[in-house]
């Protein structure tokens, strides 16, 4: 317990906390709960972390006594001839990781270029069907004031069966059968973190504008998904939403719950 | 009914498999191959006193249509055995104003029939099916031999009955099938040779007959009585007619096919052919 | 011997074990079934669920109970456990996919379920597994036996001589319906629809898939033809073919850079010590008409550059050599069983054979720049306003250069300096492209820089033209860039600089340390 009294190790603590959530938390802890996001890239988790380490550091030199102490186990370590062992360590471990690094920056790299994509990219506020206009921002399903859910989902789910069923899969997991020939992977209708998080206007959108009516924060060039409006009538499309809903279990977000957040921000 | 139709091999190998002792099956054995047959009349004894032969014609009334040349020149060895314009198809054979491979069976008033003994044979020679048109008891053994030494494939394709698919790739194996219950007609197809087809029909009795080369058909040891009997062809359909047999006598019985009846509905045990709007994918040669 | 008669009794004990560990409700079931299954399969079970046409192989029918996967005989009905396998893993290659988020206890009430809707369940025993002997194990010469007992069953009329389900019989085969059927490829395991491993592979051997061509070959082997052994190295050897695993995705071609000449055509030797990458291929479902049903599932690529010059092989499996009238009856079946979304209908002749006969054809898609940013051309053939870079091959007119603005608008460039050749053997295409790195009018290569790329194919022997294509998504190439002295020398001075550094830094802590 002494121990973590001492600056140097809470110093220590502090910055390796700061890494690991930058560069695992935000990218594959969050998502677990449901949270949209993606993994953190290298060079930013570097800048973050250095950010740390200066906070640190400042926070360390503000107090004589603190600084000190912080400075303790360093310079012993520099000086002291019971520690001459991890010093020779450390005179060839720090250089060697210096040069690894810097391999690893010039070696010729044949990974894939990183991309960056907007999974779900902000919707405008109306679109065109067709060539005609559809506000978006407070749009409802209009299915679901009319007729009967089983009737609704039975619609749905043939339309589904045929045309969505290729890449989207059977379970609704974007795992169809197509699915690995397509880059970005289709969306999995089943993950927290897409159904319910969206209103039924954003999940319209989506499906009747598809990839090419992305904004271009949503690489609408690589996107393998039709633009729906053209083989769908819109009342389809609508009942596909409600499938999607009533198959994977999951409830829209309503225009309420979207304006809170938007208060909140 | 019962599901019975096994391929009694494979039934000797579960019969044996989990007291591991492995072995051949004995393709004729009946091992685990006749569990059913409760669709069929219960088995009768007949007295030969009291029988009589049904003997008639296939007649056929107008113009065959040619029929095609059959591509055999990936297997050459079978090519080699049709001298002149052969091979052709043999869809439908008629010659001298009678037409062959028409199936007869007697399809009411029988009450009753003696219990399936011996064995039909279905040949595969020279790339075709000898006969092409068989009939068989249900719960009769089938054998299947190949006479030719390259591979064939049996694929029996019935609905009522369960159906098989076996491999013979080489002369002389022989596969012993049989189906429970009756149906007509069970299409059989070689999958490796697109041309070779063949029907089996399967009665509850042993009172049918496939036409032969000139139409003419025979069956006998027929109980004395009035009989439904209706005939079947692959291009020409189902036609119905009544006979009466008397005792020691031979009773006269005859179809009449034409050219124009091309094209008619034909029964099989069940429609196959599903969501398909091609053509009629199982007439066999 | 006491051993022996304990593993039995564990054996049979598992045997009866099996089916009694399955809950079987069929009325949970039939709850199960409308949610996930009917709308494929049909309300009433009998394969023609609303989409069914626009899948092949079709959907099961279950009131005919004929099942390709089994432990079972050839015509009998599945074990319990083949069923749960079924639904547990699904049918690789087909559209049937594995239900792995189904409980057990749905799984099996899902099976009463479907059981209910044949006649022929329930009826006698219930069915049992085939005793499928022991293994002797693989190796070299298991491998050399497989391969022999591969010809003595005369596997290739169907799945051809190197297993690509390209033998002579592949263009007649046609299913219980009379739908045209593939033989499968045996070189891509990973979508055998009965599994994968060399114990899979036996099974459908002895088995057979009913409702397929695929014949049990049981009364071949106890008729002497191979030998239980024989049968068991042949699923080793067909499982040597390829791949068990769909191969990993890396997503960029390395494209080497060659010290002498690069190879001068596809079938060049030095091919073989050239890195292949493999890229999937789905069928184009995003504009109609749209290919429910692709023959081209991907391609392998490999290249090679000089500095001056970059070459490509690319090679895809694809069994008819288009156009290739033996492979009429395929076209048209197929024309007739599958659900073509509206595509113009090849007309037939007054004999039934088809009036087009369309190539076989591929295309390599890049943009016309290395976009400098995230940005490129549309995935999919480009877009009037950006439009794509292709090197178009077919089977009749060869290799030549277009600008693509969408799947059916190209503009020939006939100054392109691109060449290239295509040779088909055993059921498996090879395309070799040349081309400067450098060109005024299209792409230039830059090295070290990974260049967008995307691939489509086409079939015709299965009526494949225009928009019902095979197509992938972006991926990349990159020209490896000459070697460079950098690579040695900065991570040297980085260490050398940061040792001196660390020298100074402890050499004056210890002189103050001292003072």
């Amino acid at each position: 317990m002494k121990g973590l009294r001492h600056p140097f190790l809470q110093g220590a603590i502090v910055i390796a906390v700061g890494f690991v959530i930058f560069k695992y938390v935000i990218g594959y802890v969050l998502p677990v709960f449901g949270i949209a996001s993606a993994p953190v890239p290298a060079s930013v988790v570097f800048q973050y972390t250095l950010t740390v380490l200066v906070g640190v550091l400042l926070y360390m030199s503000a107090e004589e006594s603190r600084w000190e102490k912080f400075r303790e186990p360093l310079k012993r370590t520099m000086v002291d001839h019971d520690r001459r062992r991890l010093r020779g360590v450390l005179m060839v471990a720090i250089p060697a990781l210096v040069g690894w690094l810097a391999y690893q920056n010039v070696k010729p790299s044949f990974g894939a270029p990183a991309t960056l994509r907007s999974v779900h990219p902000a919707p405008p506020n109306q679109i065109t069907y067709r060539g005609l206009p559809i506000e978006l921002r407070g749009l409802e399903n209009p299915l679901r004031h009319s007729g009967t859910l089983e009737e609704h989902v039975a619609v749905g789910r043939a339309i589904y069966t045929k045309n969505c069923v290729p890449c989207h899969g059977d379970r609704l997991d974007g795992d169809g059968h197509f699915a690995g020939a397509f880059n970005p992977i289709p969306a999995d209708f089943t993950a927290p973190g897409t159904l319910p998080q969206l209103t039924e206007s954003f999940v319209f959108w989506r499906i009747a504008k598809g990839g090419p009516g992305l904004p271009q924060e949503g690489a609408p060039w690589n996107s393998a998904m039709p633009a729906w409006e053209n083989i769908l009538e819109q009342d389809e499309i609508w009942a596909t939403i409600i499938y999607l809903y009533e198959q994977s279990g999951a409830s829209p977000r309503t225009w309420e719950a979207e304006g809170e957040e938007g208060a909140e921000e | 009914m019962r599901l019975d139709l096994r391929n009694s091999s494979a039934a000797m190998f579960v019969a044996l498999g989990i007291a591991a002792c492995g072995g051949g099956g004995d393709a004729g054995s009946s091992g685990g191959g006749d569990t059913g047959g409760g669709a069929a009349p219960p088995a009768a004894t007949i007295d030969p006193a009291t029988v009589g032969t049904i003997s008639g014609m296939i007649n056929f009334a107008g113009d065959a249509p040619a029929m095609r040349a059959v591509d055999m020149s990936g297997e050459p060895d079978c090519a080699a055995a049709y001298t002149g314009g052969g091979p052709m198809t043999q869809s439908v054979l008629a010659s001298g104003g009678g037409l062959a491979n028409v199936f007869v069976y007697l399809s009411g008033g029988v009450s009753g029939a003696p219990a399936a003994s011996g064995a039909v044979t279905l040949n595969q020679e020279n790339c075709r099916y000898a006969p092409h048109v068989l009939g068989a008891q249900a719960g009769q053994d089938i054998q299947i031999t190949n006479s030719d030494n390259l591979l064939h494939n049996i694929n029996a394709s019935p609905t009522t009955n369960r159906g098989f698919n076996i491999s013979q790739p080489r002369a002389g194996i022989t596969s012993t099938q049989k189906f429970a219950s009756a149906e007509v007609m069970v299409p059989v197809r070689c999958d490796v040779h697109g041309w070779m087809g063949a029907y089996i029909g399967v009665v509850d009795h042993p009172y049918f007959a496939v036409s032969g080369a000139n139409g003419s058909f025979r069956i006998a040891n027929v109980p004395a009585g009035t009989y439904t009997a209706t005939a079947w062809h692959e291009e020409y359909g189902e036609m119905t007619g009544s006979v009466t047999v008397t005792a020691g006598g031979s009773a006269d019985l005859s179809f009449d096919y034409s050219a124009s009846m091309a094209g008619a509905d034909v029964p099989l045990g069940e429609p196959l052919v599903v969501g398909h709007d091609g053509a009629h994918t199982h007439a066999g040669q | 011997m006491r051993l022996h008669q304990a593993v039995r009794f564990a054996v049979l004990a598992l045997f009866l074990a099996v089916p009694a560990a399955v809950a079987q409700d069929a009325a949970a079931g039939k709850a199960v079934y409308d949610l996930w299954c009917a709308e494929c399969h049909g309300a009433e079970g009998l394969g023609d669920g609303s989409a069914a046409n626009a899948m092949l192989p079709r959907p099961r029918n279950f009131s005919e109970a004929r099942y390709q996967v089994r432990t079972t005989g050839s015509g009998e009905l599945p074990t319990d456990a083949d069923l749960v396998n079924v639904i547990q893993n699904g049918l690789p290659g087909t559209t049937m996919p594995g239900w792995p988020n189904l409980s057990d206890s749905e799984t099996g009430d899902v099976i009463a379920y479907i059981k209910s809707f044949s006649r022929f369940f329930g009826q006698g025993d219930a069915p049992q597994a085939m005793d499928f002997g022991r293994d002797p194990g693989g190796g070299p010469a298991a491998l050399e036996a497989g391969a022999a007992a591969y010809l003595a069953l005369e596997c290739e009329a169907c799945h051809g001589s190197t297993g690509r389900g390209d033998g002579t019989s592949a263009p007649t085969l046609e299913d219980w319906r009379g739908l045209p059927i593939r033989a499968a490829d045996l070189t891509e395991a990973w979508a055998l629809n009965g599994g994968s491993s060399v114990e899979d592979i036996h099974t459908r051997v002895l088995t057979g898939l009913d409702g397929t061509p695929m014949p049990a070959a049981i009364d071949a082997m106890n008729g002497g033809v191979v030998t239980p052994d024989e049968v068991w190295q042949l699923a080793h050897y067909v499982a040597s073919l390829g791949a068990r695993e769909t191969p990993p995705l890396l997503e960029v071609v390395r494209v080497g850079r060659a010290d002498g000449a690069l190879p001068a055509d596809g079938s060049d030797a030095e091919w073989e010590d050239v890195e292949a990458f493999h890229f999937p291929l789905g069928g184009q479902v995003i504009e109609i008409p749209r290919n429910f049903a692709p023959t081209v599932d991907g391609v392998w690529v490999q290249g090679m550059h000089d500095g001056s010059d970059i070459v490509l092989r690319l090679q895809w499996n694809d069994p008819s050599r288009s156009p290739d009238p033996l492979w009429d009856e395929w076209q048209v079946k197929l024309m007739g069983a599958l659900d073509m979304d509206g595509a113009d209908s090849i007309a037939l002749d007054s004999l039934g054979a088809p009036t087009l006969r369309p190539a076989d054809a591929f295309t390599v898609q890049f943009p016309f720049e290395i976009p400098e940013d995230n940005e490129r051309p549309y995935f999919l053939a480009g877009s009037a306003r950006n439009p794509v870079y292709l090197w178009r091959w077919n089977s009749q007119d060869g290799v030549s250069a277009a600008r693509g603005r969408g799947m059916e608008s190209f503009e020939d460039l006939v100054d392109d300096p691109v060449v290239g050749d295509a040779s088909w053997a055993d059921g498996r295409w090879t395309l070799y492209v040349r081309r400067s790195i450098q060109s005024e009018d299209a792409l230039s290569f830059t090295d070290g820089v990974a260049i967008p790329v995307a691939f489509s194919a086409w079939d015709g022997s299965s009526a494949e033209m225009g928009k019902r294509a095979s197509i992938s998504s972006w991926y990349y190439v990159l020209l490896e860039q000459p070697p460079s002295s950098t690579v040695v020398v900065t991570p040297l001075i980085a260490m050398l600089l940061t040792g001196a550094f660390g020298l100074v830094l402890v050499r004056r802590a210890q002189d103050r340390g001292r003072a």
